[in-house]
């Protein structure tokens, strides 16, 4: 099976006929599931900004880097969750659509390389976070950081994009 | 009632102008919900603070002095950008009960959120305390975040509402 037997498949699901408001009562779902998206993505990109502002040096300064992310990272991680199942869930709406959408291609791309940053991050730089934690991070954390803020940035103005793409809302 | 004020806006070179530049409202949209991110974000810091669920580390005011400053700044670019949106779009926005609804709730959190900010400036010690704490920072916290997750609905449902009342 290919993947866009896959997807048409996705599409005749019966939550994916109600996230497109096709069975009866369900045609508040999608706006209900993207205001949920909306709040949990807040949360992930204010959380995640306020530990790439700290790698930066430009905020929480008076912060240990480690306690900052003990006390930030577990609800960045939390609310993404959350935002995925609730953007499956956009996604299944109009899987065909959305997978052939040239911006939210750029979403996924700018948040897979988020994701990479963060790996390269911590096998490295990460790793001798002692020597740093209570000062001003070293160029390989701001340079993570920087990108970190810029790439969930691109997250969010491809993922708005998006919207105005495929449903004009 | 506030409907000739709309297409009066609408009809203004500015407005137009705005108008056809297809880009405007997305970009400005998108720097609205990034807002929308380092506002809400600072808001549930604190609350949770409040509520004794997350941000031990530091104190009421400590966390409070960092954070605040961050979303009062955040609720300014949603207000410029806000207003941009309000101003490309004007009837979708004043003919909208949500739009009210989310701009009577905004005027209140941000009061309360003043009132918070004062009283802590005012008085740290008896704030950073869990026993000497006021009754009303639950209050607050519980209220506040209530509203700030009705805001994000509001906002949300303008677009998905507004046709309903043309």
């Amino acid at each position: 099976m290919n993947i866009h037997a896959v997807l048409k498949t996705v599409e005749a699901l019966p939550i994916s006929a109600a996230m497109r408001g096709e069975l009866d009562g369900s045609e508040w779902l999608f706006p209900i599931v993207e205001t949920l998206h909306v709040m949990a993505l807040s949360v992930v990109v204010g959380s995640i900004s306020m530990m790439d502002l700290r790698l930066l040096g430009i905020a929480s300064r008076s912060s240990p880097v480690t306690r900052l992310s003990k006390e930030v990272l577990p609800w960045t991680w939390t609310a993404w969750c959350v935002a995925a199942v609730f953007g499956t869930l956009l996604f299944m709406s109009k899987a065909q659509t959305y997978a052939a959408n040239l911006q939210f291609e750029l979403k996924f791309a700018c948040m897979g390389l988020a994701a990479l940053n963060m790996l390269v991050f911590h096998l490295g730089t990460f790793r001798q976070v002692d020597r740093w934690d209570t000062d001003d991070p070293p160029l390989s954390a701001k340079i993570a950081g920087g990108l970190s803020l810029l790439l969930w940035i691109g997250v969010v103005f491809f993922g708005r994009w998006v919207g105005f793409t495929v449903t004009s809302m | 009632m506030f409907r000739p004020f709309a297409d009066w806006l609408a009809a203004t070179p500015v407005s137009k102008t705005l108008a056809d530049q297809p880009w405007v409202v997305p970009t400005s949209q998108s720097i609205h919900i990034l807002a929308i991110s380092v506002v809400f974000a600072s808001a549930i810091m604190i609350n949770l603070r409040l509520l004794g669920v997350g941000a031990r580390g530091r104190s009421v005011s400590q966390l409070s002095h960092t954070a605040l400053p961050w979303l009062w700044g955040g609720l300014i670019v949603l207000l410029l950008t806000g207003i941009l949106q309000t101003l490309v779009e004007p009837v979708r926005q004043f003919v909208t009960p949500a739009f009210w609804a989310k701009m009577t709730l905004i005027v209140l959190v941000a009061t309360m959120t003043a009132l918070y900010a004062r009283a802590v400036r005012r008085n740290a010690a008896r704030w950073d305390h869990a026993s000497t704490r006021p009754l009303q920072a639950k209050v607050f916290a519980i209220a506040s975040t209530l509203m700030w997750l009705a805001i994000i609905v509001c906002g949300r449902f303008i677009a998905y509402t507004w046709s309903m009342y043309q």
